[in-house]
């Protein structure tokens, strides 16, 4: 039995879909290249399933984002022979849904006032300051671990919960727990190092 | 806003990628999951059962036994074998509807079973049993059969794992609702009937509420 987001295709192309097929099961035997291919070939149907299950455009490459990091964690649940783009259909879905939640939750806490971050009338005193900030924060983000950054950059700035970052990255939930923890730590120490010079 | 680019991403998939085990058939895992089940409920039953307890509590109404128990059975195994299924992206979530006609069978029957003991016995028939003893027994049962279950549903790493929760907890609460006539020689009351349908509840719940910790 397969599901009905199947239904999703555009066109009857099972010639593509077998194709995708051979490449997945190369991909689980560990074939790079097959894998790099696999996921290549695979991007414009799941951004069109996420445009379609999407409420903003500015979502869908969260989204295929997502769907990649997913598909890398279950590409065992692929059986060899099965269609290919149930399987895939059903991730993209789940990751919409799981981002239309997120964006709802931020919508319902947050208001746009682009005003309320000047500090000063003239908008270049600002611009400038912003650029510092930016420069200091990009600084101080890169003396992170790469997975430190990761959680912190899912958990903090994109406000998904333990268990959707540990979803889209493909850490546990434990993990993602502790690099958040210790990345806010290293940076709330550069922060005070920055106050007291 | 996209924290890197699609490329890159998959250029770091692809450089963390290695040889993974596709995982087997769906329904080869829930069947061997369910012949392990029964070869250990076999030993329990074999080892403590009270045999002699079930066919005096279902004395002249065997065929209400078979019919009763294999509601139960049926449950659980269709549940068990869905949640393997329903773990995979892109199976049927016709698979939850499945268990229903079977669990609907199993609370008619038992529910009958107690109207007949209302009838033979009276007011005994709607008496407080063992009812805690009972739920305790099914909470222990549920919770020994759901735990390995959870845990081999977990290899799926299900990105839906509300639905394999529910039928997983299902099962496991079936299938330790099935034991539990083996260690339970008691008449059903209605109270006992109760405790049943609150003991499937409760596992239902703990399994679909620990399903972050469990099948994440």
């Amino acid at each position: 039995m397969v599901s009905k987001e199947g239904d999703l295709t555009i066109a009857d192309d099972s010639d593509r879909e077998a194709g995708w097929g051979t490449l997945l099961a190369a991909a689980q035997r560990g074939d790079a290249n097959a894998y790099r291919r696999f996921l290549e070939e695979i991007l414009p149907f799941t951004r069109n399933v996420a445009r379609r299950k999407c409420r903003s455009e500015a979502l869908v490459e969260d989204i295929v984002q997502d769907t990649l990091l997913t598909v890398h964690r279950v590409r065992h649940t692929y059986q060899p022979g099965q269609p290919v783009k149930p399987w895939l259909a059903t991730i993209v879905v789940r990751r919409a849904i799981d981002a239309n939640r997120r964006q709802g939750r931020i919508e319902r806490r947050e208001t746009w006032n682009p005003e309320a971050y000047e500090t000063f009338s003239d908008t270049v005193t600002n611009h400038g300051e912003a650029s510092d900030s930016s420069e200091a924060v990009a600084r101080m983000m890169a003396t992170l671990t790469p997975r430190q950054k990761e959680a912190i950059e899912l958990v903090k700035l994109k406000e998904m919960t333990m268990a959707e970052a540990a979803a889209a990255s493909g850490q546990s939930a434990g993990s993602i727990k502790v690099n958040v923890h210790r990345a806010l730590r290293r940076l709330r120490r550069l922060i005070e190092g920055v106050e007291r010079e | 806003m996209s924290r890197r680019s699609t490329d890159a991403l998959i250029t770091e998939l692809v450089t963390k990628a290695g040889a993974v085990r596709p995982l087997a058939a769906p329904l080869w895992r829930g069947l061997g999951t369910i012949v392990l089940l029964a070869f250990a409920a076999s030993t329990v039953i074999a080892l403590f059962g009270d045999l002699q307890g079930l066919s005096a509590r279902y004395s002249g109404r065997h065929l209400l036994m078979v019919l009763e128990m294999g509601a139960m059975l049926l449950t659980g195994v269709i549940a068990i074998v869905g949640a393997f299924f329903i773990s995979i992206p892109g199976r049927s979530r016709l698979w939850l509807l499945a268990p229903l006609p079977s669990l609907v069978a199993w609370i008619g029957l038992s529910g009958l079973g107690c109207y007949q003991d209302f009838l033979r016995f009276g007011g005994g028939g709607v008496a407080a049993g063992d009812s805690m003893t009972c739920l305790m027994l099914l909470l222990g049962g549920g919770l020994l059969v759901g735990l390995p279950l959870l845990l081999l549903l977990a290899r799926a790493r299900p990105v839906e794992p509300l639905p394999v929760a529910l039928l997983g907890g299902l099962g496991a609460a079936a299938a330790s609702a099935f034991l539990l006539q083996f260690f339970h020689p008691f008449a059903l009351t209605a109270i006992d009937l109760g405790a049943h349908l609150l003991g499937v509840s409760l596992i239902v719940a703990i399994a679909s509420l620990s399903r972050r910790r469990t099948l994440s």
